[in-house]
């Protein structure tokens, strides 16, 4: 049985990878740090489900800044391919916390490369670099090409982590490819995301729990996907014969103002009303023009996305109605 | 009142010229060092005065940056009006063995400068020291201001992620914050590891009939040598400016490690190829295989131009070298190990 081995397999991405490589018969590890409050939601299904967990998923304790139990993990699992999702990967905190997002999401990697480097068997990593590493591009759309240019600590720390994947790749023959990684959702995304409030806010003002919502930038432009379809591709760039960089992207532009109409639609409602903007949601420095141009990914990894925006947001707010309800203990 | 600037690395090559410029021109000059079983305050020895004088100007403080809380109390209490982030594990080859390392104190030591400065509210001007290795496996030639970066080796990683959260704290929080990217610069300071000044120490050591062969890594190698003494000219220059901006520093000129073993052997009558043989061992893992800068924005903006050539940097250096081990041999200074 193929083994994987997942960090940040308690986010959005790693549990959608995470049932995407179930499926295909892998054997699933994945590292998960200690907290007080059980933090994962998102694996709940697979974690109550007895044929699965404890037969063909593990999580087990560990945590990127601390080497030796993820080497430790690492040894134990002899995984055939490593994803490296885990990170600090909220753009507007990265602000607020810049020197644990460095630690988290550049130094991090750094450490899981030089473990690898030790494998006693080799295997294939997978890191997720992000559009964010090219700042503001002056031209649109970006391609593996394209010169990074961050404008932000989350990018800044990303950008570290891509170009030493490269490195690692040219000098010790790692076979590790980053994907650079537009915005991709679901109803799995985290809560502070802007997408997800969005339709978390639409959900609980149709249900009268709000009564309005407050936003940052409404005419801030990104390129969204939806996860699932995502995490497709990391699969399929382990596939490949040689380790490269690709661009996952829908290669289109939505503005913020768009999501809050889908959304708001969705629920029946007209959007004007409710929706404020709110100066404590800008960011210092926005980026923007990001779009992704993902042709090398269709050719050469057969990769396309299957879900359209409109699709997308409408299947999280949907989610967000049906967990709203039931929590409110509301017919839905 | 003097202006105050704070360095970090002021105990390097580029530290130690800096120090002595800034005391020049009347600076209260404050430096960060790391606490050592040896001393690394050799290359200070001559303008470090007694700290209980009235009169001292250069002040000495411990610290590292990888402690995050020190260098918040020292920017605190320094209050500077200028601060040069010199500091790094600097070494190309070494960063592929202790890449963490190497990482935690040129890319995160970066990041902990820049927030120990915003969370003192204090806003002194900020340089950081940007290294022409960022650009590795260059995409044009010569290297300028608008070059991308494609770096091959987990230091010159780690200095991209310095240079572009300089550039973020400039552009979100309005600091006035600069890169220098820095082509090699070398001189009597220079580390002994490094390759230029290990050609010009064995020089002398083989003029003087102490060394038979020197080993060294790729010749063909090719760089833009300066001097250092004039390259801190234009960190102070940067800082200066009514407005914060990254500019590339460099000679203009590019050559072989080849050429300067022609030159730095020939300075004393010896034919190199008679003493050098190649180990590769000392390979780089990947090579960046030629680096040459065109610094025209720091010549039109900052008035700043590259003085001493190739032959007369590697004359200095030979000579330096020579008087060096002379003095050592005749035991006129004070070794310290």
């Amino acid at each position: 049985m193929r083994r994987a081995f997942i960090t940040g397999i308690t986010g959005q991405d790693g549990s959608y990878l995470t049932e995407l490589l179930l499926d295909k018969g892998y054997e699933v590890h994945g590292i998960v740090r200690r907290t007080s409050a059980l933090a994962r939601s998102r694996l709940d299904h697979l974690y109550h489900d007895a044929a699965i967990y404890g037969h063909r998923l593990f999580l087990h304790y560990a945590d990127l800044d601390d080497p030796t139990t993820l080497r430790r993990a690492l040894l134990k699992a002899a995984p055939a391919e490593v994803y490296h999702l885990a990170g600090q990967s909220h753009v507007g905190l990265s602000f607020d916390i810049p020197e644990s997002t460095c630690e988290l999401t550049a130094m991090g990697t750094l450490r899981l490369l030089e473990m690898m480097r030790d494998l006693p068997q080799p295997a294939r990593l997978f890191h997720p670099a992000s559009s964010e590493v090219f700042g503001r591009p002056a031209a649109a759309p970006q391609a593996e090409a394209t010169p990074f240019a961050p404008v932000n600590p989350y990018g800044c720390a990303k950008a570290f982590a891509a170009h030493m994947v490269r490195v690692y790749r040219a000098t010790f023959g790692l076979f590790a490819c980053n994907g650079i990684m537009y915005n991709h959702e679901s109803p799995r995304r985290g809560e502070n995301f802007v997408t997800r409030k969005i339709c978390r806010g639409a959900a609980a003002i149709k249900l009268g729990l709000e009564t309005g919502l407050a936003l940052g930038d409404l005419e801030a432009q990104r390129d969204w996907g939806h996860a699932r379809d995502y995490v497709r591709a990391m699969w399929l760039m382990l596939q490949g014969e040689r380790p490269d960089d690709y661009v996952i992207a829908t290669g289109q532009l939505h503005a913020v103002q768009d999501v809050v109409q889908v959304a708001f639609g969705a629920v029946q409602l007209d959007w004007r009303p409710y929706v404020r903007r709110d100066e404590r949601f800008l960011r210092p420095a926005e980026p923007h023009n990001l779009v992704g141009n993902p042709v090398k990914a269709r050719r050469q990894l057969g990769w396309e996305p299957t879900v359209s925006f409109e699709q997308m947001i409408q299947e999280m707010t949907g989610a967000e109605l049906a967990g709203l309800s039931s929590l409110a203990g509301l017919p839905r | 009142m003097a202006k105050r600037a704070l360095l970090t690395g002021i105990t390097g090559q580029d530290g130690s010229y800096l120090a002595e410029l800034l005391l020049g021109k009347g600076y209260e000059v404050h430096g960060i060092i790391r606490r050592a079983s040896t001393f690394n305050t050799g290359r200070l020895d001559s303008i470090y005065a007694d700290p209980h004088t009235e009169k001292a100007r250069l002040h000495l403080h411990y610290g590292d940056l990888s402690d995050a809380s020190a260098l918040a109390r020292l920017i605190g209490k320094i209050q500077p009006d200028e601060v040069y982030n010199l500091a790094a594990q600097s070494h190309v080859r070494v960063s592929f063995d202790s890449p963490e390392y190497t990482t935690d104190i040129t890319a995160t030591g970066a990041v902990r400068l820049l927030e120990a400065i915003r969370e003192t509210g204090i806003r002194p001007r900020f340089y950081q020291a940007s290294s022409s290795e960022m650009f590795g496996k260059v995409r044009e030639i010569p290297q300028r201001e608008t070059t991308p970066f494609y770096p091959r080796s987990p230091y010159a990683c780690a200095k991209v992620y310095a240079y572009w959260v300089t550039v973020n704290y400039r552009e979100s929080y309005g600091l006035h914050a600069s890169n220098g990217i820095l082509f090699n610069h070398e001189s009597p300071r220079r580390g002994e590891t490094f390759v230029t000044r290990k050609i010009t120490r064995a020089v002398a050591h083989i003029q003087a009939g102490l060394q038979e062969k020197l080993y060294l890594g790729n010749l063909d190698a090719k760089r833009d040598w300066g001097y250092a003494k004039e390259y801190v000219q234009a960190m102070w220059l940067m800082l200066q400016q009514p407005e914060p901006d990254d500019y590339v520093i460099a000679t203009g000129e590019t050559r072989s490690v080849r050429e300067f073993l022609a030159a730095a052997f020939g300075h004393v009558g010896l034919d190199w190829e008679q003493h050098v043989a190649v180990d590769e061992r000392y390979y780089r893992p990947a090579e960046v295989d030629l680096l040459v800068g065109d610094a025209s924005k720091a010549k039109q903006k900052l008035g700043w131009e590259a003085r001493t050539r190739f032959q007369d940097l590697v004359g200095l250096m030979v000579d330096a070298d020579v008087q060096l081990l002379k003095a050592h041999r005749e035991g006129k200074i004070r070794v310290t190990c």
